[in-house]
C-alpha cells in the first residue's frame, strides 16, 4: 500500500495532518534538522506526536537531516536513543555519520534524505546496503525513470507530489552560506534563489525583466496513479511551514485521489481534485520533473506566487448536534448572509447559509474581524472538532 | 601537496606543467562545469602528453546522474585508457559505485561539491577503497586542518577560482530565452553573469551546460598564504581556471608552486580579468542554525 505522507511544523498541525488522512508525517526535533524554524519539536511533543500517531495506526518520522560539520556532532547519540525511547518510526538522514551512529547505537529505521539527491539505482543500492531502509529521491527525476528505479532496488522509494521545490539539486546549494553566512545545509536557507537577479552578457543587460532561478510549486495530481502502479512506497507532501488550513486541504485532496484510484482503478477527471488543491492556497504550480525536464512553463518569472488563500475562515472547535452550535476560532474575515463550506476531515465538503453569529458572550456580531476571536455559529449538519470553515468559492 | 590545474588548450600542457603537478579535464556529456569540453579522441591525447610530461590527469565525471546518464556513461568510459589515468572526479555516489564495479575504485576522487564537511563523512569513504575526497568549499581554515589531520585517504580541496555554489539540473537560461521569446545564443557562454538587486557590486558568474546552470561566487577565492599550514594536512589542491584562460594558469601556478603570493602579480590579475580575490569561506563561519 503506498503511503502518504505530510509535513508538520508543530503538535496541532501533526494532529490536522493525520486527521485529514495522512500515513504518515515527517516533523523537526529541535536539534540535527534543516528547516530551523520549522523544527520545533522538543522530546516532549515527540512523545506526544507519536502517541497520538500510533493509537491511530499512523507513523511519525523525524527529520535528522543536516550535512553536520565536526562540532555539530555532539549529542547525536543521545538524541538518536531519545528518539528511540519516543518511539520513533524512523528519521530522516543525510549524513553518513548519522546514518551510521543510528545503526549503531539505535534500532531506528532510517530513510534518506533528499539531500544527497539520490538520482540513480546505484546510489539508492549503496545506501541500502548500508541499511537504509528507504530513499527519499531527488526531485530531478521523471516519473518513469523512477517507475525503472522501483524494478531495480530493495530499498522503498519515497517521491516528493507537493510543495516547494528547490531550484538546485538539494544539498548541492550554497547560495545562502555565500549572500547571507546562513549554511544551506545546516538549517539556514535564506531562499536567495528565489531573490530577484538581473542577467549580463558581458556588459550588456540581457533583458529588463529578472532572470528567474524561481520554481512553480510541486502538484503531481495526475501522476499520482502512475506511481502507486509503479509500486512507490510513499507519496511526500512538502511544507513544514505551512497552515493548519493548507495541510488539511492538501492532504485531504491526495487522500481521496488515492482512496478513488485504489477503488475504481481509474481516475477519469482530475479536475474536482485540482479545484479542491487551489483552495490551499493560490500558488502557481507544476509537475517538476515528473513528466521530463521543465520547461519555462514550470518557472515564476516577475512575479510572487506566494498569496495565502482567503477562503479559509474559522476553525471547529466543537459542535453541539442538538442546538447545531459550533464555537470556531476565526481565521479570515467573514461576514453573516453568505455561503460558506466545511472541510470534514473525511475530506467531504458540504455548505451551508450563514444567517446569524454571536460572540462568545451572546453579543449579536455580522462581521468576523478579530483574528482567532471565538465565534459562535449555526451549522446544519454534524460537524467535528478540526473541521474547517470557508468561503464558498 | 600537488597542485593539480584545469587547463583551456591541450597544447599548454607543456608549459603549465613546469608548476602543475597534474591536469583535470573533462567532457560536458558527463563532466560539468569545465573550462573546456575535450571531445573522446582529445581525452586520450591529454592522458597520453600527460604520461608522456611524467605529469598526473584526472578526468572529471562530475554530473549528478540518472540512470540512463549512467548507462551512457559505462559506454563512454571503455574508450578511454583508464589504466593511464590517475584518478577519476565524481560527484555522484552512483557513478563511483559503477567505476568500483569495473575495479576502478582506487582511481576515484569524490567531490559531491557541498557534502564533506565533517572527519567521519570524509573517512567513511575508505570503506569503498577509493583513493580521494574533496572537502567541501563552505568550511573553515580550522575544519580542513582538523579533516586532514585525521584523514584515513588524501585530502583534495579547491583552493582557487570561482567557487561554484548553485547546480540545477534544469537548462535555466534556455527557459528565461524561451519567456522572453528569444532564441538561446548563450548556452556554454562563460560571460554572463548575475547581479542581486541588492548586491550591485558583485556579479556572480552564471553558466548553462550540457549538465544544467551553474552559478558562482563572484570572488576568486586562493589559499596562497596558507600552504605551508595545509601541507601537512591537504594531499592536492586544486586551481580551477575556468571563466579564465591559460594564462591566468601561467600567472597563478608559479605563486603556489612556490607557496608566495606576488602581488604585483595578484593586483594585475584582479585589473586584467576584472576579478577580486578572497579567501572563501577560511576565516567565514556559516550559522549553524537561525531560530525565526
Amino acid at each position: 500500500m503506498t503511503e502518504l505522507l505530510a509535513p508538520a511544523g508543530d503538535l496541532e498541525k501533526l494532529k490536522i495532518a493525520l486527521m485529514y488522512g495522512a500515513d504518515a508525517v515527517f516533523i523537526g526535533g529541535t536539534d540535527f534538522s534543516l528547516r530551523a524554524r520549522a523544527s520545533n519539536f522538543t522530546l516532549d511533543d515527540i512523545a506526544e506526536a507519536t502517541r497520538f500517531a500510533h493509537e491511530r495506526g499512523k507513523k511519525v518520522y523525524v527529520t535528522t537531516n543536516i550535512i553536520p560539520h565536526n562540532e555539530d556532532l555532539h549529542g547525536l547519540i543521545e538524541y538518536l536513543k531519545a528518539l528511540e525511547e519516543r518511539h520513533v518510526d524512523a528519521i530522516i538522514s543525510a549524513s553518513p555519520y548519522i546514518v551510521d551512529m543510528a545503526h549503531q547505537h539505535t534500532q531506528l529505521e532510517v530513510h534518506l534524505s533528499t539531500q544527497q539527491s539520490a538520482s540513480n539505482t546505484e546510489t539508492v543500492n549503496f545506501w541500502y546496503q548500508r541499511g537504509v531502509k528507504r530513499v527519499v529521491l531527488a526531485r530531478e527525476l521523471s516519473k518513469h525513470v523512477i517507475a525503472d528505479m522501483v524494478k531495480k532496488t530493495e530499498a522503498d522509494l519515497e517521491v516528493f507530489i507537493h510543495g516547494g521545490m528547490c531550484m538546485s539539486f538539494s544539498g548541492r546549494c550554497s547560495l545562502s552560506n555565500n549572500m547571507t553566512d546562513r549554511d544551506a545545509n545546516r538549517g539556514g536557507c535564506a531562499h536567495s534563489c528565489r531573490w530577484n537577479y538581473t542577467m549580463y552578457r558581458a556588459n550588456e543587460k540581457v533583458s529588463e525583466e529578472m532572470f528567474s532561478m524561481s520554481s512553480k510549486d510541486l502538484e503531481a495530481l495526475e501522476q499520482i496513479p502512475f506511481l502507486m502502479d509503479a509500486g512507490v512506497k510513499s507519496l511526500k507532501i512538502e511544507g513544514r511551514m505551512k497552515s493548519l488550513h493548507y495541510i488539511a486541504t492538501v492532504v485531504s485532496t491526495y487522500r481521496k485521489l488515492m482512496d478513488d484510484h485504489l477503488k475504481y482503478g481509474q481516475i477519469h477527471d482530475f479536475m474536482p481534485y485540482l479545484i479542491e488543491l487551489e483552495k490551499a492556497e493560490n500558488r502557481l504550480t507544476s509537475h517538476g520533473f515528473l513528466e521530463g525536464l521543465p520547461g519555462p512553463e514550470q518557472q515564476l518569472f516577475s512575479m510572487r506566487s506566494e498569496q495565502p488563500s482567503q477562503l479559509f475562515v474559522g476553525l471547529v472547535q466543537s459542535y453541539d448536534p442538538i442546538t447545531q452550535i459550533a464555537f470556531i476560532e476565526q481565521r479570515n474575515h467573514f461576514e453573516i448572509n453568505s455561503n460558506l463550506e466545511v472541510l470534514l476531515t473525511d475530506g467531504s465538503v458540504k455548505t451551508f447559509f450563514l444567517d446569524s453569529m454571536h460572540d462568545i458572550e451572546e453579543h449579536f456580531t455580522p462581521v468576523a474581524r478579530h483574528p482567532k476571536q471565538i465565534l459562535k455559529i449555526k451549522i446544519p449538519f454534524q460537524v467535528e472538532p478540526y473541521a474547517m470553515i470557508r468561503k464558498s468559492s | 601537496m600537488k597542485i593539480l590545474s584545469t587547463i583551456h588548450e591541450l597544447k599548454n600542457m607543456n608549459s603549465l606543467s613546469v608548476f602543475a603537478d597534474g591536469f583535470l579535464v573533462g567532457n560536458d556529456q558527463f563532466g560539468t562545469r569545465l573550462t573546456k569540453s575535450f571531445d573522446l579522441l582529445e581525452l586520450i591525447s591529454a592522458i597520453h602528453e600527460s604520461t608522456r610530461l611524467k605529469k598526473e590527469i584526472f578526468l572529471l565525471f562530475n554530473q549528478i546522474m540518472n540512470d540512463e546518464e549512467i548507462s551512457k556513461f559505462k559506454d563512454f568510459i571503455k574508450a578511454l585508457p583508464l589504466h593511464e589515468v590517475t584518478a577519476i572526479v565524481v560527484a555522484d555516489l552512483g557513478v563511483l559505485m559503477v567505476l568500483k564495479a569495473m575495479g576502478y575504485a582506487q582511481k576515484v576522487i569524490y567531490h559531491p561539491e557541498t557534502l564533506i564537511t565533517n572527519t567521519y563523512d570524509f573517512n567513511m569513504m575508505i570503506e569503498l577503497g577509493i583513493k580521494g575526497v574533496v572537502v567541501a568549499k563552505e568550511i573553515t581554515l580550522d575544519e580542513i586542518k582538523e579533516i586532514g589531520d585525521n584523514r584515513k585517504l588524501e585530502l583534495f580541496m579547491v583552493g582557487h577560482g570561482h567557487l561554484n555554489m548553485f547546480y540545477s539540473k534544469r537548462q535555466l537560461i534556455e527557459n528565461f530565452m524561451d519567456h522572453l521569446g528569444e532564441k538561446n545564443r548563450d548556452h556554454n557562454r562563460h560571460d554572463l553573469r548575475l547581479i542581486e538587486e541588492n548586491r550591485a557590486s558583485e556579479a556572480f558568474p552564471i553558466l548553462e551546460d550540457h549538465a544544467g546552470t551553474h552559478v558562482f561566487r563572484s570572488n576568486v577565492m586562493h589559499s596562497i598564504d596558507h600552504l605551508s599550514e595545509l601541507n601537512t594536512c591537504v594531499d592536492y589542491i586544486i586551481v580551477d581556471t575556468i571563466f579564465k584562460d591559460d594564462a591566468y594558469a601561467e600567472k597563478v601556478l608559479p605563486m603556489y608552486h612556490n607557496q608566495t603570493l606576488d602581488l604585483e602579480v595578484k593586483h594585475e590579475l584582479e585589473s586584467l580579468y576584472h576579478e577580486q580575490w578572497d579567501e572563501g569561506f577560511f576565516y567565514k563561519k556559516t550559522i549553524y542554525k537561525t531560530k525565526g
